[in-house]
């Protein structure tokens, strides 16, 4: 975590510095199938974030050495624009990018059906067009909608959430000041209908009962994100119009 | 190899063509459907959203404090760079900028550097020590033909809405970045034989060589570029440099709209 100094991030009311309660999500928006090129798309905004994915595939897996004999493969690249932060980044991988692209892949190959495309290879492009804290969270939540766009068979979706520790209390969903001089941050995948955990990352510092009351707060946020993008996409395939 | 599809396109473009008709029905110098959205993003110091038929592009303009070339001590400088990513279509794959994306950069920076619209003088912070980079980054979410001319037009409004965060690096207050004209691409693409406007991803898998023109306000050429394979006569240019005329125009009208909200 950037560190923990003098920065108030809690208000006298016990309200944080955007008004949010303790327990209070960023707004968060869902459009399905917005990407004409892709095979299943999907836009995330959440809070400020701004987090686009498209799905390509299955399609031949090449090279043929990443090919899995009884499986499909699915490649996943995060990636943000380099307008989407306050200091532009130099565009291309960089190693917190390939980290976030492999945990990513690793746990949307958790609720895929991959067994159903041996040989095959399943494209996930995340692009982060802007940066508020959350991204990593915001593209799990749009590659899981874009991949159901496209089609393709999964256990259930992944529902990307973060908690974290501001000032000694455990808050639901940071903000970008409250990630810089916040204490803790638990950004967490959540299988709505199962309650399983497909993704996990953590830093910082928690006790046990924090951990579990960030999590509680994880999932009662990842019930109201799930509803999010159910509903996006039944507009886009019972409304008719996309 | 004979690849397939392309050249069972070829021959329908060639057949519509005869019958002066293209496959999405639209006339051969139609433009499709553009939609124009400005400072849609929150990070960026300027930005635009271009949805062009299948097509989808954003750019965003950040700035940054440099040290001036030494032979240029009031100048400050402006990049614009184009990322095909791989999110835009199955036919991107990952990896270091490929010539197409330095290419479609390029244009586009010429076409915005070349009309002038910005004056470099006005870069200026410090003379010698301090002075305004400005990039511009295209990002192409969506192909479906004709990326270039999106790429131009969200670059140009994503510039013409930008703030110079002056605040932020602490050299003075912010303040709206001058830029003196609205330079605006139209791209055409021999498809079954003849020019046609705006082309489709159809009609680029099946057709020819392909010409960019950007226009100044005053109707002036400032960048001109040919790609792929083919060759045009001179009086196929002035057909098709007409009609750049007018869509450049109504293109340039769409931002100055935009700007005014």
């Amino acid at each position: 975590m950037g560190g923990y100094g003098d920065v108030k991030l809690l208000r006298e009311d016990g309200k944080r510095l955007d008004g949010r309660a303790i327990d209070e999500m960023r707004p968060v928006t869902i459009e399905a199938g917005v990407l004409p090129a892709a095979d299943g798309s999907a836009m995330v905004t959440h809070g400020l974030n701004v987090a686009v994915a498209a799905v390509y595939g299955p399609m031949e897996a090449h090279p043929r050495k990443i090919q899995r004999q009884d499986r499909a493969v699915i490649d996943v690249r995060y990636n943000m624009a380099p307008f989407s932060t306050g200091d532009r980044i130099r565009p291309g991988f960089n190693r917190r990018s390939r980290e976030i692209s492999k945990v990513t892949a690793e746990s949307l190959e958790s609720v895929v059906l991959v067994e159903r495309y041996p040989r095959s290879k399943i494209r996930v492009e995340i692009e982060i067009l802007a940066a508020e804290a959350g991204t990593r969270c915001a593209g799990i939540t749009a590659a899981s909608v874009a991949l159901a766009d496209a089609g393709i068979p999964m256990r259930d979706m992944i529902v990307g959430v973060a908690s974290g520790k501001i000032e000694d209390t455990v808050v639901l969903d940071l903000d970008k000041a409250e990630d810089n001089y916040g204490q803790a941050d638990l950004p967490v995948g959540i299988l709505p209908n199962t309650g399983e955990i497909a993704f996990l990352q953590m830093d910082g510092d928690l006790s046990i009962e924090e951990y579990n009351l960030a999590m509680e707060y994880n999932h009662k946020a990842a019930k109201e994100i799930h509803e999010i993008m159910v509903d996006a996409l039944k507009r886009r395939y019972e409304g008719g119009e996309a | 190899m004979v690849e397939l599809v392309p050249s069972l396109l070829r021959q329908e473009l060639e057949r519509l063509a005869a019958d002066g008709q293209r496959l999405d029905g639209r006339g051969q110098f139609d433009g499709r459907k553009v939609h124009l959205e400005v400072d849609c993003l929150y990070n960026a110091e300027g930005s635009a959203k271009v949805v062009w038929g299948d097509t989808i592009i954003y750019a965003g303009v950040k700035f940054e404090i440099r040290t001036p070339w030494p032979d240029r001590p009031t100048q400050g400088s402006l990049m614009c760079g184009a990322e095909l990513r791989p999110v835009a279509h199955r036919k991107y794959e990952p990896g270091p900028p490929s010539p197409e994306s330095i290419e479609l950069g390029r244009v586009v920076d010429r076409g915005i550097r070349e009309s002038g619209c910005i004056d470099m003088d006005e870069l200026c912070i410090v003379p010698g020590e301090k002075v305004w980079g400005v990039m511009i980054d295209i990002h192409v979410l969506s192909d479906g033909g004709n990326i270039f001319d999106a790429a131009g037009l969200a670059a140009i409004a994503a510039l013409r809405t930008a703030v110079v965060p002056a605040e932020r690096f602490d050299v003075g207050e912010d303040h709206t970045l001058k830029v003196n004209g609205t330079p605006i691409m139209a791209s055409f693409k021999r498809a079954g034989g003849r020019f046609v406007y705006d082309p489709s991803e159809e009609e680029e898998l099946g057709g020819d060589e392909r010409i960019h023109i950007t226009l100044g306000d005053e109707g002036h050429l400032h960048s001109l570029q040919k790609g792929l394979k083919g060759v045009f006569t001179p009086d196929e240019f002035a057909e098709i440099l007409a009609v750049a005329e007018q869509k450049c125009s109504e293109l340039r009208e769409m931002v100055a709209e935009k700007e005014g909200n």
